[in-house]
């Protein structure tokens, strides 16, 4: 009886998963028509697992983006934006990407993860749908192909603004100690880059230290670093993390100069480090203090949202990928790329428009290479002031530099 | 809605669930099941992308007998691994074993992120594709889906099977029976590691990329959760288990931003609801005697 209870139950379950997959076996409207109504945006950022933290910056981004976009062009082909947790993990971020596909959308944004990006993006990539990746930093991203694209500079380009700005002030450092957790992505990518800098710059460091990601007491590496007495720490691990090794670094009494990399771009680390982040350096790809009409009025409203604090630049990145979606789909529309095709045409087209043009953005002005890297000239290198109290600070721009090569190019594996 | 990329990640969870279930079966609470699978998945990602003779081509393709290959040695590696493990800790009883299989995941997870031939943290990508859309899937993981439950359906009825349910029941009293009982537990890790290696590798053309997180601790407990609410009696609870708990985070997106909580309640309330899981015995004969209209 049981045996045939169970025979029974497997062909019920056969029967429903071929069912399933016959419902289910339709993905994508490529083939349909483009509907006349508003084009529908797809991003796809982490709400949930230990990328939330950067999501939550990204999804402020996205809806000033949203506000700056009804203002911005009254006539234009309207766009609405369908937001999908990508999780922080790859399988999340391939449902959300399937999920939006499916639903019609003409281009995606995200995901948050370059890990992700990596299982997400050849999803849209065979399906000819645009990408453009708000925070994927790591090399090899729009080389997974024609339709990949992102508007985030890849740390080879950032990370050694800040190292010469440090030796700017300190001419006779020759003992640097570095810190990263070895067990993250973008932590080993950057630290590389760091490591790479240094040697340029004929510098050995004393010390590599090699911490974990979800580390948050680093009494051990610190008290091996400072009997070989650095004159420069260089860290390059995340948010979290970065707050608690900053704060030990002086608590256990060193005073010379840090270094961090874009993982503690974030004003969420003020809280954590609280007075100990006064004075560290760090290499953005944004700044507040940038005095263009755009980066004004995306000030403005980011400011009405949220009350006056200046916006991290992960939530700069995510407006800026709206915003360049956004003026190529209203080119396009001008041009007339919209009118008569299939969603699959117009995807295409979008795409090739996007890469075709230049935009004024928060960012400063920017560009794509043909093959989707953002071209991006200026950066910025910051300090972080710490208000007395030691509970709020901010990123005081103290340097900008624009880059002469295109920083594409440089990197390429 | 479920689309077919779903389906294959539903399917590759219940492939999963019954990795756990089959040590269960034989009593042994092992938590290794992400470890092996971790092995097959690296090993299909390294082969695909480094080994030209399989065939992979510029444009990203892949030849669908070279994916066969690797889901056998994938497989064959988490198999020998196993094997070779297994003698170790298969001595250990209820939560020492659980705590040495999940050092396992751990040291498997941290040789991955620090061979040097492995990527690091950022892993292995752009790994070539067989199919062309998700769809194509389906065959490989349901194929491999009914191979699993065709040898635990079989196992029931062999001595084998029988061995299992006896240490399952009493130890002690299995092997004062005569019974193998080392030999019995072995057998039932080798072939959960078999599973999760095959998996694994399936796995790897599937995401498109592999790295060490793929098998950590975190995937140790998902997978436990398949088993504790499909059930651990029957080889179809932790496939039904698997099936649904994967499907039940995409099918609650409607509700926006609690679905993780829904989610979280569920797994908190099947346990209290079932204890003994969705499927158990008592429902399969049932569902045997259905249709005979009462009939002695």
């Amino acid at each position: 009886m049981r045996q045939r209870g169970a025979l029974r139950l497997a062909a019920l379950l056969a029967a429903g998963i071929g069912a399933l997959a016959w419902l289910g076996r339709s993905s994508d409207p490529a083939a349909k028509p483009l509907s006349a109504g508003p084009l529908t945006l797809g991003a796809a950022i982490a709400f949930t697992g230990n990328a939330n933290l950067y999501g939550q910056d990204q999804r402020m981004g996205l809806a000033v983006a949203e506000r700056w976009a009804q203002q911005s062009a009254p006539g234009g082909r309207p766009v609405r934006l369908q937001l999908e947790d990508g999780a922080s993990d790859e399988p999340s971020a391939i449902a959300a990407f399937n999920l939006l596909i499916r639903q019609g959308v003409i281009a995606l944004i995200g995901p948050t993860l370059s890990q992700q990006a990596f299982a997400a993006d050849p999803i849209a990539q065979r399906q000819g749908v645009p990408v453009v990746a708000p925070s994927n930093t790591a090399q090899g991203i729009p080389e997974i192909g024609h339709f990949i694209s992102r508007v985030s500079a890849q740390s080879s380009v950032i990370a050694p603004l800040s190292l010469d700005e440090a030796l700017r002030r300190d001419p006779a450092i020759q003992r640097v100690a570095v810190f990263y957790a070895q067990d993250d992505a973008y932590s080993t990518a950057e630290v590389a880059i760091f490591q790479k800098a240094l040697a340029a710059r004929g510098l050995t460091p004393v010390t590599v230290q090699r911490t974990q990601l979800a580390d948050n007491d680093f009494q051990t590496p610190i008290t091996a670093t400072l009997p070989l007495k650095p004159q420069l720490v260089v860290l390059s691990v995340q948010a979290v993390a970065g707050g608690n090794l900053i704060r030990q670094l002086r608590e256990l009494g060193y005073r010379g100069q840090i270094v961090v990399g874009n993982g503690l771009n974030t004003p969420n680390i003020y809280p954590i480090c609280q007075r100990w982040c006064d004075g560290i350096l760090i290499a953005q790809a944004y700044s507040p203090e940038l005095n263009t009409p755009v980066n004004r009025r995306f000030l403005q409203l980011f400011q009405q949202a949220h009350g006056d604090r200046p916006p991290p630049q992960i939530t700069a990145q995510a407006f800026t990928a709206y915003q360049v979606l956004f003026e190529a789909i209203q080119r396009l529309q001008r041009k007339g790329g919209l009118t008569g095709v299939t969603l699959g045409q117009a995807r295409a087209n979008l795409m090739s428009e996007l890469l075709s043009g230049t935009y004024n953005t928060p960012l400063g002005p920017i560009g794509f290479s043909p093959e989707g890297e953002v071209l991006q000239d200026r950066f910025y290198v910051a300090e972080v002031r710490m208000a007395p109290g030691g509970r709020d600070g901010r990123f005081a721009l103290v340097r900008e530099r624009t880059l002469t090569e295109i920083p594409g190019q440089e990197s390429k594996p | 809605m479920i689309d077919n990329g779903l389906l294959v990640q539903m399917l590759l969870g219940a492939l999963l669930g019954l990795s756990v279930y089959l040590p269960l079966a034989a009593g042994q609470l092992s938590l290794a099941t992400p470890a092996f699978y971790a092995v097959g998945g690296t090993l299909a990602a390294l082969l695909s992308t480094r080994w030209s003779a399989l065939g992979a081509t510029a444009s990203g393709g892949f030849p669908v007998p070279s994916l066969l290959l690797e889901l056998v040695l994938g497989g064959l590696l988490a198999g020998l691994l196993a094997l070779l493990v297994g003698r170790l800790v298969l001595r250990l009883q209820g939560i020492y074993l659980a705590i040495a299989t999940i050092a396992l995941v751990e040291i498997v997870r941290v040789a991955i992120l620090n061979l040097p031939f492995t990527g690091g943290a950022v892993g292995i990508f752009a790994i070539p594709q067989p199919f062309a859309t998700a769809a194509g899937y389906l065959l490989p993981a349901l194929a491999l889906l009914a191979l699993a439950g065709w040898v635990c359906q079989r196992l029931e009825g062999m001595p084998l099977g029988r061995a299992m349910a006896a240490i399952r029941d009493d130890e002690l009293a299995a092997r004062c029976m005569g019974i193998d009982t080392t030999g019995a537990k072995l057998t039932a890790f080798v072939l959960s590691a078999v599973l999760a290696g095959s998996t694994g590798a399936l796995a790897a053309h599937f995401l498109n990329t592999w790295n060490a997180r793929q098998g950590s601790f975190d995937a140790s407990i998902t997978t436990l959760a398949f088993v504790i609410l499909g059930g651990s009696r029957t080889w179809l609870g932790p496939v039904v288990g698997g099936l649904l708990l994967t499907a039940l985070p995409e099918l609650l997106r409607p509700v926006g931003d609690v679905r993780l909580v829904l989610f979280g309640l569920v797994i908190l309330l099947g346990p209290v609801l079932a204890p003994q899981g969705l499927i158990t015995p008592g429902l399969l004969e049932r569902l045997g005697r259905w249709g005979e209209g009462g009939k002695p």
